[in-house]
């Protein structure tokens, strides 16, 4: 089990006016049973890198090997489709996908494409729906009676269904408000600690890399610039400035601390652990 | 799907390019023209070389102008084969059993090739130089005149570029979908009939859904900057004919005078 990158070049439009680079000679090893940020600026190009996981796009060049699969140029992956099952990819705004009548039809609509039989694909999409907090009494409501927020929910769920064992999330949370982002969140951290299963997540959100990611791999112009865990990755704010990325909160509290000579460990990043810190400076006073 | 060049503007910087969309309008309509003239292989020929400049002139690539051309071989394959069982006119070129394959069959696929491929070069050409915007002003003088008889030509300049503008944000969004549905196992190629219409159910459903949302979007938008239908609107830009414009027509028009000539003489 592993995800590895080798090289991989992407170009869209080659040999025309609309030629555009978007990965550039990208290795990368992404550990298997973490949840690791994929962040950069617009246009870095980290939806065209999610989508060469399970073989939408085929590497300009390079390749990569996901599991068992290999994925190279100019050549599909043989069996693509176990590929895709393997391989659960929701896409940004993915509520667009739902089509039909019902959501517990369309939960069922993966499984089904996977050989499931009917019956037993609509017992795996009830249980991806409670897990997604569906309540049982909408199965049978058409998806467009639901909320943005719900709706984005059954899609999830619509991936879920396919049991993946890596899960890639292209900026699940954008659009949704700040308690439905965070309950959206706390659903994949529960996912990757029940299951086990591993999870990348495209997000401009550096307070959820903060609270629930492991690693963090830094895209810029189509090339990988920083791939590292998370308490290295906040504690190279000069990084961080000059990516102009915002820090979250915690951070620049810190950081203003240490403006007027207040300095903290640098490992200290939750609010619980920043207050007990504060306590006990105090106390020595 | 990207390779689909349907109506795609292309930025580039060249003689057709700068040319008034008024006189790149009334340009293809004089060569769709044109190409109806029955002046045989040599009266295409000078369709085709004068295209053939043009084409320099824009700076297309080829591959462009075949990329666009392609869709519609299946169906010229489909005429042919029509063509050489209907029509028994000119000579008995070739004979398979009871079958005869006359010259006419022939000849006339060849003209319906080329008057297809000259006619897709010259929309071809219009749609790649000109930017949907100016190709709806262009539309819009053009139909001046018929305002006076109450025609709303406003509106459907307006109806006109609005669908050329949302061709590519379409497919765009079409692309999106095929890929989400291609992460749940949809399989467009393979599969059995009932499995592929669900596939093509679940691409369309959600198309219409978005496309309505956008409508609606858009038609808010609109309104939020102050469009109203049937309102009388001035216009920032203004078309300006050129001594280009002019050569241009002139040219055209010779081409048009030529044939015509051609043909009677």
């Amino acid at each position: 089990m592993s995800i590895h990158f080798e090289k991989v070049d992407y170009i869209y439009s080659p040999n025309s006016v609309f030629e555009f680079q978007a990965l550039e000679d990208v290795s990368l090893d992404i550990n298997m049973g973490k949840i690791t940020a994929i962040i950069g600026a617009t246009g870095s190009g980290k939806t065209t890198l999610v989508q060469h996981l399970n073989g939408l796009l085929l590497p300009s060049k390079g390749f990569l090997t996901v599991n068992d699969f290999t994925i190279k140029a100019d050549e599909k992956p043989k069996n693509i489709k176990e590929l895709r099952k393997q391989v659960g990819l929701v896409f940004q705004f993915a509520e667009y996908q739902l089509f039909e009548e019902t959501l517990i039809k369309d939960v069922s609509f993966g499984p089904k494409n996977f050989g499931v039989k009917e019956k037993e694909a609509e017992m795996i999409a009830a249980r991806a729906l409670v897990t997604v907090g569906i309540d049982p009494k909408d199965f049978v409501k058409s998806p467009l009676e639901l909320s943005g927020g719900q709706k984005r929910r059954v899609a999830i769920a619509g991936i879920l269904a396919m049991s993946p064992s890596i899960l890639v999330l292209d900026e699940p949370t954008a659009g949704l408000d700040p308690q439905g982002a965070k309950s959206m969140m706390e659903l994949f951290k529960m996912l990757n600690k029940e299951k086990g299963i591993t999870i990348l997540i495209v997000t401009h959100n550096m307070e959820h890399v903060l609270e629930y990611c492991d690693e963090v791999v830094v895209l810029e112009k189509g090339q990988v610039i920083m791939h590292t865990d998370k308490k290295q990755f906040f504690k190279n704010d000069k990084y961080m400035e000059k990516a102009s990325i915002d820090p979250p909160i915690i951070i620049a509290f810190k950081k203003k601390c240490e403006e007027y000579g207040v300095t903290f460990d640098s490992d200290i990043l939750t609010i619980d652990n920043l207050v007990s810190e504060i306590v006990k400076k105090r106390g020595k006073r | 799907m990207n390779n689909i060049t349907l109506g795609k503007y292309i930025p580039l910087n060249s003689f057709v390019h700068k040319l008034d969309p008024r006189t790149k309008i009334i340009a293809m309509m004089i060569l769709l023209i044109a190409i109806f003239i029955p002046a045989g292989f040599v009266g295409y020929g000078i369709i085709g070389i004068f295209l053939l400049i043009s084409l320099i002139s824009s700076k297309l690539s080829f591959s462009f102008v075949w990329k666009s051309f392609k869709p519609s071989l299946f169906m010229l394959v489909f005429l042919l084969i029509i063509n050489m069982f209907i029509i028994k006119t000119g000579d008995v070129w070739l004979t398979i059993g009871s079958f005869n394959l006359y010259s006419g069959a022939v000849i006339q696929t060849v003209y319906i090739v080329l008057r297809l491929l000259l006619m897709i070069v010259i929309t071809t050409m219009l749609t790649a130089t000109t930017k949907p915007l100016d190709l709806t002003m262009g539309l819009e003088d053009l139909l001046s005149p018929l305002a006076k008889l109450n025609v709303p030509t406003h509106d459907i300049a307006m109806m006109i570029s609005l669908a050329l503008r949302f061709i590519p944000t379409l497919l765009e969004e079409a692309q999106r979908i095929l890929k989400a549905q291609a992460s749940r196992g949809v399989d467009m190629e393979s599969g059995s009939f009932k499995e592929k219409i669900q596939a093509i159910l679940s691409l369309i459903v959600p198309l219409f859904v978005s496309s309505f949302q956008k409508a609606d979007d858009l038609a808010d938008a609109m309104e939020a900057r102050g469009y109203v239908v049937g309102a009388k609107r001035v216009r920032y830009k203004k078309l300006k004919f050129t001594f280009f414009d002019f050569i241009t027509l002139v040219s055209v028009s010779g081409l048009l005078v030529g044939l015509i000539l051609l043909k009677v003489l």
